[in-house]
């Protein structure tokens, strides 16, 4: 058996080819509005999850082995017993879950600007927040997983909400709201900040206490005054209340609002420098 | 002998230029301690005065367990690295350089445990214990340090990376918490009564605790030693083959 290799020479495109080509009868495709282009880069973040399943340990593993520790080893001496404790614990558990993987979204644009694909980014003829709004838009995929899971483990060990379905799904959507809008701080991070370890430690430094010096565990009447005052003012003792009166059905309007307030706060500031610090890396 | 003194010092000199795992095996006990005393104390109730003298023993154990898991991620680090391999040339015994990882293990902890205890008494722990009480604290928490360096060691020989060998530190710090050491049992359902009353961290506690506050001990001071003393007793000859196995 033979085998006939010829070599093929490579012709560059002749002027007239090219020309041709761009001459092209018909309309010239029209360039990609804001949301196509901010959509494609949130299928790109969850390309991201389907080819590193590994990073969905945070969202999975975490958040279960929280709510069982809690409920069962602290249940008994915080709340009388792990069913009532899992009442009032749940909630919490939710939006800490969901924060604490908010930081992501820092470590991945971070990796991005590290590689160079940013900067590719940048070349194409595109709406210029739309990598970054993008990424947030993917991240938003990971928190609605994140909230299923912590619901349905919660479910399986006597969570009970008042509020029914229509509760918990305004929780969910409050949740994905508050968690967006915090995004934009750990996105200006990213833009800051020059190494992934250096955007987790930071990330890590600020989300620890605020998680942890919150209503997420105890009813904050418990703790010591000067831990009280902080606590009253934490954002995340503010989503967390109308959370659980979401839940619970018995939601006042002053806890929407106080959330709705520090949505607009996180968007305003770190959304604008965030941007602005991404158009001068251009 | 020699050898050995060599090989802690050595590790004695590897720890204190790792700043940043120092920083953490301090810092992270105290940021514990605060943690559980000032948001969880004023809602648990544990029959004591100030949370603080309840924690107390069982921070430490959750301290000196996650210094001693180190000695995983060290030993392994040294197979990877093949030093073990130079000093087998050099005649080191597999007993030297083992015993260097625990006994520097061991000087690793009481700097975290005099910090953490100082860290306690400034956010108010007062303990009762008299010096020959006091001396008996630090000879259970030594049996303790030992025989969890000891398992770490072993953990080290058996991991095949530096990273998959600090997986021990995991297991470890996890091991206080199904325990007495931050609530009483009998506030935990029935079905984790069997394994919280009948694991080796819960003997030590009530015996640290017992020492520091004057509450009855009961059996568990024999208890904690024979738990320790196993543990040593078979991760040591464990190690011993293993180590056999890897490097010959």
């Amino acid at each position: 058996m033979t085998t006939n290799t010829e070599r093929v020479d490579y012709a560059p495109p002749t002027p007239k080819v090219i020309a041709d080509v761009l001459h092209a009868p018909g309309p010239r495709p029209s360039r990609a509005g804001s949301v196509s282009t901010s959509l494609t880069f949130g299928h790109r973040a969850l390309l991201k999850i389907k080819h590193v399943p590994e990073q969905l340990f945070d969202v999975t593993m975490f958040p279960i082995m929280f709510i069982l520790m809690f409920t069962y080893l602290f249940g008994g001496a915080l709340a009388g017993s792990p069913r009532e404790y899992v009442q009032f614990l749940l909630p919490g558990i939710l939006v800490q879950t969901v924060v604490m993987i908010t930081m992501y979204t820092g470590l991945t644009i971070n990796k991005d600007i590290e590689k160079g694909v940013f900067d590719r980014f940048r070349s194409l003829p595109i709406w210029r927040p739309s990598p970054l709004v993008g990424a947030l838009l993917g991240d938003v995929v990971r928190y609605t997983l994140a909230s299923i899971i912590v619901m349905l483990v919660g479910m399986a060990i006597g969570f009970r909400p008042s509020g029914g379905l229509v509760g918990v799904v305004l929780s969910i959507v409050l949740l994905l709201a508050f968690s967006f809008s915090l995004s934009w701080i750990w996105t200006m991070l990213a833009l800051l900040l020059r190494t992934e370890q250096a955007v987790m430690g930071v990330s890590m430094f600020i989300l620890f206490p605020l998680t942890f010096a919150s209503n997420i565990f105890v009813d904050p009447a418990t703790m010591p005054g000067w831990l009280q005052a902080f606590v009253n003012v934490n954002p995340i003792s503010h989503i967390v209340t109308a959370i659980r009166g979401l839940m619970g059905g018995s939601l006042e309007f002053a806890d929407l609002a106080a959330v709705g307030i520090w949505c607009a706060v996180f968007i305003a500031i770190f959304g604008p420098l965030s941007m602005r610090l991404y158009n001068r890396k251009s | 002998m020699s050898s050995v003194t060599v090989m802690v010092e050595r590790n004695v000199r590897l720890s204190s230029r790792n700043f940043e795992a120092l920083l953490t095996s301090v810092m992270l006990p105290i940021l514990i301690l605060v943690l559980f005393v000032y948001l969880f104390g004023g809602a648990i109730q544990t029959g004591t005065a100030e949370y603080v003298d309840y924690a107390l023993p069982g921070v430490l154990l959750l301290c000196t367990g996650f210094v001693s898991a180190l000695t995983a991620t060290r030993v392994s680090e040294d197979l990877q690295q093949g030093i073990v391999d130079r000093f087998r040339s050099l005649d080191v015994g597999g007993a030297a350089i083992l015993g260097g990882h625990v006994a520097g293990s061991m000087l690793r902890n009481a700097v975290s445990v005099t910090l953490l205890i100082a860290a306690a008494l400034l956010i108010g722990f007062r303990p009762s214990a008299t010096p020959l009480e006091w001396l008996a604290v630090i000879g259970v928490l030594a049996l303790f340090i030992f025989a969890i360096s000891w398992a770490a060691a072993v953990f080290g020989l058996l991991a095949k990376t530096p990273e998959g060998a600090a997986g021990f530190q995991f297991f470890v710090m996890f091991l206080p918490y199904p325990s007495s050491a931050f609530v009483p049992v009998e506030t935990m359902p029935t079905w984790l009564h069997g394994f919280a009353e009948n694991q080796p961290a819960t003997p030590v506690i009530e015996t640290v605790r017992g020492l520091l506050m004057g509450t009855p001990i009961g059996a568990s001071a024999a208890l904690a030693v024979a738990w320790c003393v196993g543990i040593s007793v078979t991760a040591i000859v464990v190690a011993a083959l293993l180590f056999r196995r890897r490097v010959g």
